[in-house]
């Protein structure tokens, strides 16, 4: 399983005010708070775990097929640009890549999956019932779980290797 | 308020985080903030916010969490407004 998400920090603050009131405290518990009250940008602690959150979610919607907007219920904890998310009972394991202007999160359920992570290039998503992304692996002529994110000038597809 | 006049408010507060405005136009009760308005799951807790603000009301984390659609917003802040 793989979940992945971008954050393009120039379209964020077209998009978004995170200091606005109320904001953070729908987003991000007690804890979550205090690692972005005490980082040194702030910013982009807010598009880091918020990155964390929806990689780790897009894996936790194709596992339960439950679909909600659960930020408080996906709980991030980071050890330098590895961290995890855990949500009910399942734990996912991200790795967060950070430039001056994007934040790139892959989630996977596997620490060790976190490895096999490769970014897809060129390819024809296809989407079963429940709107999951997949493409077509012809080596192994199977259908292949892909996770597809877009934000502002950025765009990405992971799989795992196979 | 009636059903309609809370549909045209809420129409107002999500215009801004709307890209699909073909969707938007033709907004139903069925509407998806996020498959149909292709709004940014960002923003949605921002729509979150404003209807706090202009209803003047609080959304629980419950409730937030189930708010990806028209009809379910309706439902969510229909009966808020009544006591």
């Amino acid at each position: 399983m793989i979940g992945n998400d971008v954050v393009d920090i120039i379209q964020s603050r077209k998009e978004s005010n995170w200091q606005r009131r109320g904001f953070l405290n729908k987003l991000f518990t007690t804890e979550e708070q205090h690692l972005i009250t005490n980082h040194l940008n702030n910013e982009i602690m807010v598009w880091r775990l918020w990155s964390m959150k929806e990689a780790a979610y897009k894996i936790y919607n194709r596992q339960t097929k439950i679909r909600a907007f659960i930020p408080m219920q996906l709980l991030c904890h980071i050890e330098g640009c590895y961290g995890t998310v855990t949500c009910n009972g399942h734990i996912y394991y991200t790795e967060t890549y950070i430039d001056t202007d994007k934040i790139y999160t892959v989630a996977t359920v596997n620490k060790r999956s976190l490895n096999d992570v490769r970014e897809v290039e060129y390819a024809t998503i296809v989407k079963d019932s429940n709107d999951h992304p997949f493409i077509y692996n012809s080596q192994k002529q199977i259908f292949q779980p892909v996770s597809v994110t877009h934000h502002g000038r950025y765009s990405k597809i992971a799989a795992l290797q196979l | 308020m009636d059903k309609q006049e809370l549909i045209n408010k809420l129409k107002v507060i999500i215009k801004p985080y709307t890209t699909n405005t073909e969707a938007y136009d033709n907004l139903t009760e069925e509407t998806d903030f996020i498959k149909d308005l292709n709004i940014n799951s960002a923003n949605l807790v921002d729509i979150v916010l404003d209807i706090e603000e202009q209803f003047n009301i609080v959304i629980e984390n419950a409730e937030m969490e189930r708010m990806l659609d028209v009809k379910t917003a309706i439902e969510i802040i229909e009966p808020k407004l009544s006591v």
